[in-house]
């Protein structure tokens, strides 16, 4: 009976979305520079089937579910994160689809069969240049020495990436990460690490609070997605450096919803996944084609990024450059969702006390 | 004409008076009941509806009952010692084996609350299992992961036994149940919940407190000076009010970060040293300044609109009686706004206890409230039987407070003008 009166009720609901679903598919993503790279890479560049409408929505699967079991899918393609991607696949509500043209070109393998590869974003430390007129600091275990590099320091308030950068800092190699994690010690030891900045940091949540905390000497570095710092850099000039060490490397996917326009949504999702069409969205955001093929194009067409005064070259900016990759790590969303929760709270009471 | 009345009075129809009439009534009763259908059936299914699922929510556990519902009945037998009988690994690897990949997705996310680690384990396992042909299960299935051997795991099923339970309630205090559903403390190093609740109510009544104390002048001026000056000062009062939130929350960042307004104004009047500017941003003090400033309105108007019925002839006339001002002010004006403080007061607290995006901007590492939390674990762990138990539990405060307020002040003493 519950299931009944929901079912009504979101259909209800979805019934007012109707009108925009003559447009052949429906493309979801998170707005801003991001999409606009995918309108430019992907959607601009598609001639093999009908219109596309693009819209933009805050991550989570609440909506993709709601339409999924009212099976009134007005949504075909999403833009996703990993945990997403799990657990969306697990649950039925995306579509399987077939992975064979990319599955040996990927950095590392797809985390479930319902995904086609988008970028990698990164959480990565950085400075300004001015801050540091004498020794600059150049890794991980820098960011974390409040000796040799005295001032403050930016960092986000959860604990995604902060764990894995607390290890390398403390001496684990970036390749060994989830398995010092996956012990009740190595947890200890991230913070123990954690502990020896936990004086010295100022919080920030909003992706373009640390460029600010930077710029205005609040802090003399930071941690901050790579795609913020170099849009920075790329199109406002600031003078700011990467620190390219225990990068974190988060993936992005594009899955098809059951019970949308399937067969159209995947043959969209086949363009926006090969090797061409993966470089093309480097030339509009710095973020970091999955593929590694993709990599080898943009490095043979530099200067590769658009700007309004010239092209510039891009592979400095990019998290998947292969020497970046080789000091990275690249985050293992299985652990996160099982982990995720406890280390989290442990991290808000790290914060608290 | 001259027919008499026998029996009751008729209407032209021949209908008897009373049941035309009750006939009429009904309809306007009908009539009347349509007109405010559409705003019932709003609230219920706005309101009511979504509220009494949160506090179902909040006590269902039968995510896993469903899919593993064999496995709970062999699992009873099991003394909770060592690691369980053949029978139970049987039962399980069956179970999971056979089920659909939907349900267990579901399952192995409740399991995960109790102990890390289970959502990979079953979603490992599924796959694997498709291999193994014949027994013995427990051997082959702690070969394919050694977690299977591992005791705790097992023993964390124990607190899943029943179709309902309290452990998110348990989980919203910092307790938990054990293996054998004795309530028991939350791990040292999670203890989070009780710090973060008397975090909220410390940052509620300060803030409540602060709002009252400032609030209360700026009131007593707009109610008691000229139409003029009092207009110029409701906009002063009312401007920020209708600025967004966002934006008065990042103004606030720029006026009290270290290398913000506030500190170069103190540095330049030689107050504090260069290097040892103040830390007033990204944390506790400065969420209760933001939220302060962001809340004021609401004790500023329900004062206002109460102070300004209060005629000033009450202290004139206490004044002319020889009462000293302090005293007449005591005795007679602030008897009489007694109303607005305490609408002021109850407005104010209950926005303030479940506030959210201001701690989450400018909290920084312990401005964190309740309200954080529950936007946590409502997007990333999607455990929302413990958001619902969070919430639950605000709701009862609120309720007892205003229970409370009743009993003191009697809720009829409210005004909002």
């Amino acid at each position: 009976m519950r299931k009944t009166i929901k079912a009504a009720f979101f259909g209800l609901i979805s019934m007012a979305f109707v009108g925009s679903a003559i447009a052949d598919i429906t493309f979801v993503s998170w707005g801003g520079a991001y999409t606009a790279s995918q309108q430019k890479a992907y959607i601009d560049t598609y001639d093999k089937g009908g219109s596309i409408t693009v819209e933009n929505y805050n991550g989570g699967l609440g909506e993709i579910k709601a339409q999924v079991e009212a099976g009134n899918v007005t949504w075909d393609v999403v833009d996703v994160l990993p945990d997403q991607a799990i657990t969306g696949c697990d649950e039925g509500l995306f579509a399987k689809v077939d992975q064979s043209e990319f599955i040996n070109d990927l950095v590392v393998p797809p985390v479930s069969d319902c995904v086609v590869p988008q970028i990698f974003w990164a959480y990565t430390a950085f400075y300004d240049k001015a801050a540091f007129p004498g020794k600059k600091p150049k890794n991980i275990k820098d960011f974390f020495d409040v000796k040799k590099f005295p001032g403050k320091r930016g960092i986000h308030t959860w604990a995604n990436a902060l764990i894995e950068m607390a290890l390398v800092a403390d001496g684990v190699k970036a390749s060994k990460v989830y398995d010092v994690m996956s012990t009740p010690e190595g947890i200890d030891r991230a913070f123990a690490k954690l502990d020896e900045i936990k004086d010295h940091v100022v919080f920030w949540s909003a992706g373009s609070k640390p460029l600010e905390l930077v710029s205005s000497g609040e802090v003399v570095m930071s941690l901050a997605y790579n795609g913020r710092i170099g849009a920075a850099i790329l199109s406002e000039g600031k003078n700011f450096e990467y620190i390219w060490d225990a990068t974190v490397l988060e993936q992005e996917y594009l899955v098809a919803i059951k019970g949308g326009n399937e067969a159209e949504a995947l043959r969209f999702m086949a363009h926006a996944s090969t090797a061409e069409s993966n470089a093309e969205q480097a030339k509009y955001i710095p973020y970091g084609p999955m593929r590694k093929s993709s990599i080898n194009i943009i490095k043979k067409g530099e200067p590769w990024f658009i700007t309004d005064s010239g092209n510039i070259d891009i592979m400095p900016h990019m998290p998947t450059d292969p020497k970046v990759l080789k000091r990275a790590v690249i985050a293992d969303p299985f652990w996160w969702a099982d982990n995720g929760a406890e280390v989290h709270e442990r991290f808000g009471a790290w914060k608290g006390s | 004409m001259n027919q008499t009345v026998s029996g009751p009075i008729l209407t032209s129809d021949g209908i008897p008076l009373k049941v035309s009439l009750k006939k009429a009534e009904r309809i306007n009763k009908i009539r009347a009941f349509l007109l405010v259908l559409p705003l019932l059936a709003f609230i219920l299914i706005t309101f009511l509806i979504p509220i009494g699922d949160m506090l179902a929510r909040s006590i269902d556990d039968r995510q896993i009952n469903t899919v593993f519902p064999k496995t709970f009945e062999v699992y009873k037998k099991w003394d909770r010692q060592d690691l369980p009988s053949e029978e139970v690994y049987k039962t399980m690897f069956f179970e999971l084996k056979d089920s659909e990949g939907y349900s267990v997705g579901k399952a192995s996310t409740r399991m995960n609350y109790s102990k890390s680690g289970w959502k990979s384990l079953l979603k490992k396992s599924k796959r694997k299992f498709k291999k193994i042909e014949e027994g013995p299960y427990k051997e082959k299935m702690i070969a394919t992961d050694k977690r299977w051997g591992d005791p705790e795991y097992w023993k964390a099923l124990g607190q899943m036994v029943d179709p309902t339970t309290m452990g998110y309630y348990l989980n919203a205090v910092d307790l938990k149940y054990d293996s054998n559903k004795n309530v028991v403390q939350q791990k040292e190093n999670r203890r989070i919940y009780n710090k973060t609740w008397i975090k909220t109510f410390k940052v509620s009544i300060l803030v409540t407190f602060f709002c009252l104390l400032l609030g209360y002048p700026i009131s007593y001026l707009l109610a008691t000076l000229p139409m003029k000056y009092s207009n110029l000062l409701m906009i002063c009062v009312l401007l920020p009010f209708w600025t967004s939130l966002l934006v008065r929350t990042v103004a606030w960042m720029v006026m009290l970060q270290q290398k913000g307004v506030f500190n170069n104004l103190m540095v330049m009047a030689g107050l504090i040293a260069d290097e040892n500017r103040w830390q007033l941003m990204y944390n506790q003090t400065a969420v209760i300044i933001v939220m302060t400033q962001i809340l004021l309105p609401f004790m500023v108007l329900p004062l206002y609109s109460v102070m300004k019925t209060i005629s000033p002839t009450y202290m004139r006339a206490a004044l002319n009686l020889g009462a000293s001002p302090i005293h007449a002010f005591y005795k007679i004006y602030m008897p009489n706004s007694i109303p607005g403080v305490s609408a002021g007061c109850l407005l104010v607290f209950i926005i303030a206890i479940g506030y959210y995006i201001t701690p989450e901007l400018v909290g920084g590492k312990d401005g964190q409230m309740v309200g954080n939390w529950i936007a946590y674990h409502l997007k990333t762990t999607l455990n929302w039987g413990l958001c619902a138990a969070l919430g639950a539990i605000l709701l009862a405060v609120m309720t007892v407070l205003y229970w409370a307020y009743n009993k003191i002040v009697g809720i009829e003493n409210i005004k909002l003008g």
